[in-house]
């Protein structure tokens, strides 16, 4: 089947082409994107990769390109160098190359001078969207999208057009390498073309999917899901033998892609996929392949997550002013552009800001090309980790609620005290997020540690003359500390079960609690309030916690307490929840003979809460 | 014809009534104070007579909803002369009942005006059904006693703005001069019905205090509380107090100051002390052209 039209050799070569591919008998010859090929065992490739071998990737720029209003260009370089600007119609995003800037748009695809933004070339495209683009310093290669195909376009620095080769297949992003364009197409395959003949070279099966070339700190890497590195084990690809390097799967905030698919139109100005980002660097030519600095990274909107790169730990949060819009992995850390301009450089080890630069202006969106560039050490360690995860799951804002979700529930395995401090903290609040509120007192009831921080919570109380305006989540504490035995927490918790103000979940749990650690000291409080509720229980959970506060009686006070309990459990005033709970009660520690009320005394229905009135 | 008499003499002292006869007695009080320099006495009420209370008690103490609730319907008929039965009613609520009865045995004890029902009523004053908080406030400011005033303090700050509305009245029913600092922080925080207490509890300071909100809260709210202070006899709040009160006034010059200070010229009493009522005089006269 004919897949490929060379339309430089002219009509006529474009027939003995086509008839001569047409016509192919041997499989395992190269015919240009053909889909007839069988896999040679990565011979193809290796003779491509023994002919590199001397070839290095020319250094790319390290710079950062930024759109700004609809056709406004901005270069920051993220060494020396001065900012430039350029102006370019752009229906997608820039594409830093190598040594140039492709710009698509109004028809036309050009190349900008790296350094200097000035335009090296132009060509008319007819509409057809930029998708990848790579620069060896002599040659560009552009993937343009035709709906159900591509055209690979190769173009000199003088502008020349050195081949079009058009395709019903969907080419991903391109790269070039001494005179070589590897195009990763179909998900599977890489394939080397000779940008001098136009003729296929060599071509790997990738085990991943695959839709980008691309070279970092010179050397080439093929992937999208996975970096695979082009080396002297490529050959090996096709078996699973390749030098292959992924990021650990783990829970992250959204759907973030480590690579954007190099068969994707990415639009000039950020969406929200841009916000929900994954970064990681390979680490070059060290063996086996690896991540650079055991780090790789999380963008949600305005924060960052480290992660360790083997098991996907997290170990560092930063929290930015602003949305990230885009952004690097770089040697050492990570490059990251905010939707106010501003750039700044994070170390890999602690998060901390390492270097700031500045574009001037609001912008729409950027990329960041780093080649030799180097996040520096950021001078101090910063904050704790729960510390990170405190500042990152105080921001109020909605948009960050599923991080902050993540971040909470990482933020509970930590044994850190402070830790529970801030999920009381959090759970306080009346202006947290209310999913965030539930997860802070699921997160809080399990907590083993910092029982100081749930004590002086408990001593709070609603009080809207002081405006404080939320209980404290007196259920999960009453859980965590019941089980801790805490003997502090009795006294305090009776008080909260007294609180109109707190939920009827936690009156459930703080009565639950104090059946278990509740003492002789608390029995005004809970006669008080087993009186006071047994018949005016305004809900089912209240009515079980009279059951409970109940039980606490009988526990600490058996005879004192048992014709109470005895009484109201007959008593028709007496909540049918509360009823049957105290009847399962009294069935569940039968009456002892000394706890017997004396013959002739009519137990009355419930005691007295203690009173002044009684006389 | 007994309970007629009774339930007479109940509306009489029903808190809205009470309120309107405390500002004619002031009103009198002000001017006869500041005429003989000696405070005029305010007419006692004539005691309520003792009913029998031992049939309603004996049905509170049958345990029977049904006789607990008529026992109940006679107390509250009898009223404050059946005052002797207050701890039996706060017995019978310590011990718990269904909502209906409770809320029935706080009103109870509300009518009985006995300050032996304010220690139940101050634990129900912090019940978890805004209803039950609600009738536990507004009965604890005609039980009064220590208990009351430190129900009705605590109650400032319930996430209910009618209990704490009720609540800073009550404060200033009871004369809780104590609590006038929380009741400035309620005035802050927007529980007007502070305001009012304030004005019948303040002293010179106080008084100056509350003047100093106004153009800060609205205005009726600040005056709720002035319009009482001014009428107080000077044993309590000193003319000079007054007279910069005035002055406030004065300087506010706006028409809603201008009415309210008409308003006041209109109500002194004859026997009106001569400063005072030049003070409103001039007052009126140097608001008359005020903004509205």
């Amino acid at each position: 089947m004919k897949t490929v039209t060379i339309r430089i050799l002219g009509a006529a070569a474009l027939i003995a082409s086509a008839l001569s591919q047409g016509c192919a008998s041997d499989p395992s010859r190269l015919n240009t994107f053909s889909t007839d090929w069988l896999d040679d065992s990565g011979r193809s490739i290796a003779e491509v990769q023994t002919r590199l071998r001397g070839a290095r990737p020319s250094a790319n720029t390290d710079l950062v390109v930024s759109v700004a209003g609809n056709d406004k260009i901005i270069g920051t370089p993220l060494g020396g160098g001065a900012q430039w600007t350029a102006k370019h119609a752009l229906d997608v995003r820039p594409i830093i190359a190598g040594g140039v800037v492709v710009v698509s748009g109004g028809n036309e695809v050009a190349a900008l001078d790296a350094t200097s933004g000035k335009k090296l070339w132009a060509r008319p495209t007819g509409g057809l969207p930029l998708v990848g683009a790579g620069d060896d310093g002599n040659l560009t290669a552009l993937s343009l999208s035709r709906g159900a195909g591509s055209t690979l376009l190769i173009v000199g620095r003088d502008g020349s057009v050195k081949r079009q080769i058009e395709t019903d297949k969907t080419l991903g992003d391109p790269e070039v390498v001494g005179g070589v364009v590897f195009v990763p197409w179909a998900n599977q395959y890489v394939s080397a073309i000779d940008a001098a003949s136009g003729d296929e070279i060599g071509r790997v099966t990738i085990r991943d999917k695959v839709s980008r070339a691309l070279t970092i700190g010179g050397t080439l890497y093929f992937g999208e899901l996975a970096f695979i590195r082009f080396d002297d084990k490529i050959s090996q690809s096709s078996r699973g033998g390749a030098s292959r390097v992924a990021l650990p799967s783990r829970e992250l905030p959204g759907t973030p892609r480590l690579l954007v698919p190099g068969t994707e139109k990415v639009p000039p100005a950020a969406n929200a996929r841009d916000r929900d980002r994954l970064f990681g660097r390979p680490s070059g030519e060290a063996t086996p392949l690896a991540i650079d600095s055991g780090r790789f990274y999380a963008s949600y909107y305005r924060l960052i997550l480290g992660l360790e790169a083997q098991r996907g730990n997290l170990t560092w949060v930063h929290t930015h002013p602003h949305d990230f819009i885009g952004g690097e992995a770089v040697t050492g850390g990570l490059v990251l552009c905010d939707e106010e301009g501003k750039i700044v450089a994070l170390d890999a080890q602690t998060g901390q800001v390492s270097m700031e630069k500045s574009v001037g202006e609001p912008i729409k969106s950027c990329v960041v090309q780093a080649d030799t560039f180097q996040a520096p050490k950021a001078a101090t360690p910063g904050p704790s980790l729960s510390q990170q995860i405190t500042d990152a799951v105080t921001v109020r804002e909605a948009t960050l609620a599923t991080a902050q979700r993540l971040l909470l529930r990482e933020l509970a395995t930590l044994e850190d005290e402070s830790a529970t401090k801030t999920l009381i903290d959090i759970a306080s609040d009346p202006r947290s997020v209310p999913v965030l509120v539930a997860d802070a007192r699921a997160a809080l009831a399990t907590r083993k540690n910092g029982a100081g921080y749930m004590l002086a919570a408990l001593g709070k109380h609603y009080d809207f003359l002081h405006d404080v305006l939320r209980s404290p989540p007196v259920g999960p504490i009453a859980a965590a500390l019941a089980a801790m035995k805490d003997p502090k927490a009795p006294p305090l918790l009776a008080a909260q079960l007294l609180d109109p103000q707190i939920t009827d979940d936690d009156v459930k749990q703080a009565a639950a609690a104090l059946a278990l650690i509740g003492t002789e000291k608390e029995m005004p409080q809970l006669k008080q309030f087993f009186a006071m509720y047994r018949g005016t229980a305004p809900s089912d959970e209240v009515a079980v916690a009279a059951g409970s506060v109940a039980e606490a009686m009988l526990r600490i006070d058996p005879k004192g307490s048992r014709p109470i309990v005895e009484a109201a459990a007959k008593d028709s005033m007496t909540v049918p929840v509360t009823r049957a709970r105290l009847e399962a009660l009294l069935a569940a520690t039968p009456e002892k003979g000394g706890d017997k009320p004396a013959a002739g005394e009519k137990p009355s229905a419930g005691d007295k809460p203690a009173t002044k009135t009684k006389k | 014809m007994i309970f007629r008499l009774v339930k007479t003499m109940r509306a009489t002292t029903s808190l809205h009534t009470c309120r309107r006869v405390a500002l004619a007695l002031l009103l009198s009080w002000a001017g006869a104070t500041s005429a003989a320099a000696q405070p005029a006495k305010p007419p006692a009420f004539k005691p309520a007579p003792k009913v029998d209370v031992s049939p309603a008690v004996q049905k509170l103490k049958s345990g029977d909803e049904g006789q607990i609730r008529a026992g109940l319907d006679d107390l509250r008929i009898a009223g404050a002369a059946a005052a002797a039965a207050a701890p039996a009613v706060a017995d019978v609520l310590a011990r718990g009942l269904t909502e209906p009865l409770a809320l029935q045995a706080i009103e109870t004890l509300g009518d009985l005006e006995s300050s032996d029902g304010s220690a139940i009523l101050a634990q129900y004053a912090s019940h978890r059904t805004v209803t039950v908080r609600r009738a536990a406030i507004k009965a604890l400011t005609r039980t009064k006693g220590a208990a009351a005033a430190s129900a009705l303090r605590k109650a400032l700050g319930d996430a209910d703005a009618q209990v704490r509305g009720n609540a800073a009245s009550g404060l200033g029913a009871l004369k809780a001069k104590d609590a006038v600092p929380d009741l400035f922080v309620a005035l802050d925080h927007k529980v007007n019905e502070a305001a009012a207490s304030i004005g019948q509890l303040c002293n010179a300071e106080q008084c100056e205090q509350l003047a100093g909100k106004l153009g800060k809260l609205p205005f009726d709210v600040v005056m709720s509380g002035l319009e009482l202070m001014l009428f107080r006899p000077s044993s309590e709040v000193s003319e000079d107090a007054k007279i910069k009160v005035l002055g406030r006034l004065r300087e506010l010059g706006t028409g809603e100051a201008h009415r309210f200070l008409k308003d006041v010229e209109r109500r002194l009493v004859k026997e009106a002390s001569p400063r005072i009522r030049q003070a409103v005089e001039q007052a009126v006269k140097a608001t008359a052209g005020g903004s509205q």
